[in-house]
């Protein structure tokens, strides 16, 4: 073997070497949270409410708050991410004014979490008087996942091909008959997977949520508009102060994989839909 | 046709989703002047001392400068280590794998983007930080290391794909002509593929960095808390504080109250203006890759 | 593979699947505040050390009226003091009394003491094994000031000292510092870690096996020992039984705050906290009730884990 080829085999090697490092972390991550957390599910823990700080019971309420919270956020966020997107690709015809937008909708993807909470609680918490409570919390993470509906969306309604808009043009279709009819249909999958990666996203949050919209205990499920609920992120950096305390670490660690399969299901799917739909295009 | 005309053609489509567009595009606005307004109180209380100081005491003083020194130092401690894995994978599944491959790396990338936040920061608080005392001989395993090591974790997911797709764009004639001159494939790789999708790749580096200086909830648990420049600066098995750790662990104690919740606001502030520099220069470089 | 218009019919249910179920999960609320239009919800927060007795009470006193809703939620002393203050907390409870800063920022807040806590200094249950047992209050000063760095510098092995601080803010902090230097914001030079609530504190300090810290005693067990003080010849013990005589130099009161005099439902839960089931609950938490008959001879409190 001579050497030019010797160098190329050790190269090809290291980054066989790299790229199975860094698949292997997921492996690690999902193995350990799974090994340490299978031992805590059980039924009783995943329909009880949580006692003793945490450490007996289950945490019924807190897979609740994360849910609510999640599906409140990309509710309100879903009509105004699609508006948005609507108004740029068919209102919006100059290159410069779709860069500068473009670039303003990124510009919110990079925004630290904790900035959210930050100023979420001083326009949702202080200004519209909602407190530290769920309204709060669901109008924050709405706000923070925006981008991610909003790219994917994008990326859908830009992917339509020209001659369903000029057939629709050609029908005389009004712009907003033209999103009823054309655009939206034709972009569904872009709207579902933003959708669900908004949600993956949402239910991961800690920071921006964690003095804006939760408490720690006395809460089950909100009976107004301005009462807190208890998470399952805020549950786990709950328990995760108690790092020497084994029972506490089990719950820790349970739901912790809870929330995990939560977001995990997600992603998969919208990666399910995605490949679908990739094959299709390859054909 | 005269602006009035125009508009008042518009039908509801058209308001309705402008007001959208309108929310859409203005919030990074509004972030950024809430965040100006509110931290005027420090600024008046101590003026710009603020960015120098090194005594943070509730109540009484608020110097930012050990907490800027923490994110720099962690977030420079994160991109070293994770330069030669997302590098490397990126270089492999762009050059060298074929399409299954491709697509189950690329998988496994958007799974790990996923993980929460917070997982990070049990198994940094559980089990990162009683590895890192025993295998460094710490007495201690809080340490800006220990931070810097879970955020490179976090980040591999973004500057990989972001540094993939940079060379993935980079045009076929650059290879086929590299390959008929007679290089070898890793030798086409390094000398033509790679530099020619340099400011992609620089630009994915950028915003991983972005993304890691803006993590709270893992860094918060495992870095010590403690206020301070280590001794000496590069000690990077000491304790420290990163800005968002700080807003994390203070912003409940100062809720609406007024100069400390100032002090933290003007923290954020420094954060929003350092992240958003960086990712724009990212985000700058990226488009000129493609 | 699936086929482009089974996606299609897929994606349409998959949407309106979570349309159904947001929407019918926030009408829910909708439903259910409605017809909780007549209960009251009391919130209360603050120190970690006072939170197991309110958190518990609030559980019973809940059971008992279930018109009341009782959110609870930590955040240390410094959160209680300042949430009372601005209204946002019905009741604030903290572990320290209130500095005469927040005393001229809030003027109307009111203090009631629900019971009595005593902070110890704690250490490592190896270290304490290894024959330290009691530091004085000049040690311990020196320790946190960064002058004393290896337990051999007071008898123990020959180990870095790892300080264990807490948050500015959090009532057991103001009280030791109080008591070692004389102001309650005195800064710790010597500090390796900063930790926020109780149980944080004895967790790293459980972690570790060289450490040193502050903890209110009811938290102190097996892996976190406290140890006494020493005054001159005498070693004062972190025991129940030597705070309620008074010699254990560090103790402090248990107090909730409101912004003016406890009314209506909120008063209702202040009673109940001062009744005998509520000072049961002091007691049983590991802290001393505000009237104690009895003396108590165990040193360990209930968050011996």
């Amino acid at each position: 073997m001579n050497r030019r080829l010797f160098k190329e085999r050790t190269i090809l090697f290291t980054l066989y070497g790299f790229t199975v490092c860094g698949c292997l972390v997921l492996a690690v991550i999902l193995a350990t949270v799974f090994m340490k957390g299978a031992p805590a599910i059980s039924g009783a823990f995943l329909f009880e409410e949580s006692r003793n700080f945490g450490l007996e019971g289950g945490i019924f309420y807190q897979i609740a708050g994360t849910l609510i919270l999640m599906m409140g956020a990309a509710l309100v966020c879903l009509p105004v991410a699609l508006g948005s997107v609507l108004f740029q690709t068919e209102f919006l015809h100059s290159p410069q004014v779709k860069k500068i937008f473009r670039l303003l909708i990124y510009s919110l993807n990079a925004v630290p979490t904790i900035i959210f909470g930050l100023i979420g609680y001083l326009f949702f918490g202080v200004f519209l008087e909602a407190g530290v409570s769920w309204v709060t919390g669901v109008l924050i993470l709405a706000v923070m996942i925006l981008p991610t509906l909003h790219v994917s969306i994008h990326e859908a309604v830009e992917s339509i091909p020209k001659h369903y808009r000029e057939a629709g043009l050609a029908l005389g279709l009004s712009p907003g008959q033209q999103m009823r009819a054309v655009i939206l249909p034709q972009s569904l999958h872009g709207i579902v997977t933003g959708t669900l990666l908004g949600l993956a996203r949402a239910a991961g949050e800690t920071a921006a949520i964690m003095f804006t919209a939760t408490a720690f205990s006395g809460v089950r499920l909100p009976q107004s508009w301005t009462e807190p609920v208890t998470t399952l992120q805020t549950h786990i950096l709950l328990l995760a102060q108690e790092a020497a305390n084994p029972e506490a670490l089990t719950n820790a660690w349970g739901a912790g994989l809870v929330l995990m399969t939560i977001v995990f299901v997600l992603i998969t799917v919208t990666l399910w839909i995605r490949s679908g739909l990739e094959m299709e295009a390859q054909r | 046709m005269n602006l009035k005309q125009k508009f008042s053609e518009k039908g509801p489509a058209f308001w309705w989703t402008g007001f959208a567009a309108l929310i859409s595009s203005g919030t990074i606005f509004i972030l950024f002047i809430s965040l100006v307004i509110e931290s005027i109180p420090v600024f008046k209380a101590q003026g710009i001392s603020f960015l120098w100081g090194t005594d943070w005491f509730a109540g009484e003083a608020y110097g930012a400068l050990p907490m800027i020194f923490g994110s720099l130092m962690v977030t420079g401690i994160a991109v070293v280590m994770v330069l030669p894995f997302a590098l490397g994978s990126a270089i492999l599944t762009s050059e060298f794998l074929s399409g299954r491959l491709r697509l189950m790396v690329k998988a496994a990338m958007e799974l790990l983007a996923g993980v929460p936040g917070i997982i990070y920061g049990l198994m940094g608080i559980a089990l990162l930080t009683v590895w890192v005392r025993d295998v460094f001989g710490l007495i201690d395993g809080n340490t800006l290391f220990t931070a810097g090591f879970l955020l490179a974790v976090m980040i591999l997911p973004t500057v990989m794909t972001l540094s993939e797709d940079a060379l993935r764009s980079v045009p076929g004639e650059f290879r086929d002509t590299a390959l008929s001159l007679g290089l070898t494939r890793m030798e086409m790789v390094f000398k033509v593929v790679v530099p020619q999708a340099l400011p992609g790749l620089a630009g994915a580096v950028f915003l991983g960095v972005g993304r890691a200086m803006g993590e709270t909830i893992a860094v918060m648990l495992v870095i010590g808390g403690i206020d301070r420049i280590p001794q000496p600066w590069f000690n990077l098995f000491a304790a420290g504080q990163s800005i968002p750790s700080k807003i994390g662990r203070e912003a409940a104690e100062a809720l609406g109250f007024d100069v400390q919740w100032s002090a933290l606001i003007a923290l954020g502030l420094v954060l929003f203006v350092m992240v958003m520099t960086l990712t724009s220069a990212g985000n700058i470089l990226l488009r000129k890759a493609r | 593979m699936p086929r482009r218009s089974s996606i299609k019919s897929i994606l349409g249910l998959a949407l309106i699947l979570l349309g159904v179920v947001g929407t019918v999960q926030i009408g829910l609320v909708g439903v259910t505040s409605a017809l909780a239009q007549d209960s009251t919800v009391i919130r209360v927060a603050g120190s970690t050390t006072v939170l197991p007795i309110v958190s518990r009470a609030a559980e019973r006193f809940q059971a008992r009226n279930s018109s009341v809703k009782i959110t609870v939620n930590a955040g240390g002393s410094g959160v209680g003091i300042h949430g009372a203050g601005t209204r946002r907390l019905d009741i604030g409870f903290a572990s320290r009394e209130i500095t005469p800063q927040e005393n001229n920022r809030y003027a109307s807040l009111t203090t009631t003491v629900i019971g009595r806590d005593a902070v110890a200094c704690v250490v490592s249950s190896e270290i304490f094994h290894s024959g330290v047992r009691s530091l004085s209050k000049q040690q311990i000063g020196d320790i946190y000031l960064g002058k004393i760095t290896n337990w051999q510098q007071v008898g123990g092995p020959d180990r870095t000292i790892i300080v264990v601080d807490k948050e500015t803010h959090r009532g057991t902090r103001h009280v030791f510092m109080q008591y070692l230097f004389g102001k309650s914001n005195a800064r710790a030079p010597g500090a390796r870690l900063v930790t926020g609530s109780n149980n944080e504190e004895q967790a790293k300090i459980a972690q570790s096996d060289s450490a040193i810290g502050m903890l209110s005693i009811a938290w102190i067990n097996d892996d976190v020992v406290g140890i006494g003080i020493r005054e001159g010849r005498q070693v004062i013990e972190p025991t129940l039984k030597n705070v309620r005589n008074g010699r254990f130099p560090i103790a402090r009161n248990l107090n909730l705050l409101t912004a003016g005099k406890p009314k209506g439902r909120v008063k209702q839960f202040v009673d109940y906290l001062l009744s005998e089931e509520g000072q049961k609950i002091v007691e049983s938490s590991g802290y001393i009730p505000i009237h104690s008959p009895h003396a108590v001879s165990k040193v360990a409190g209930s968050h011996s884990k």
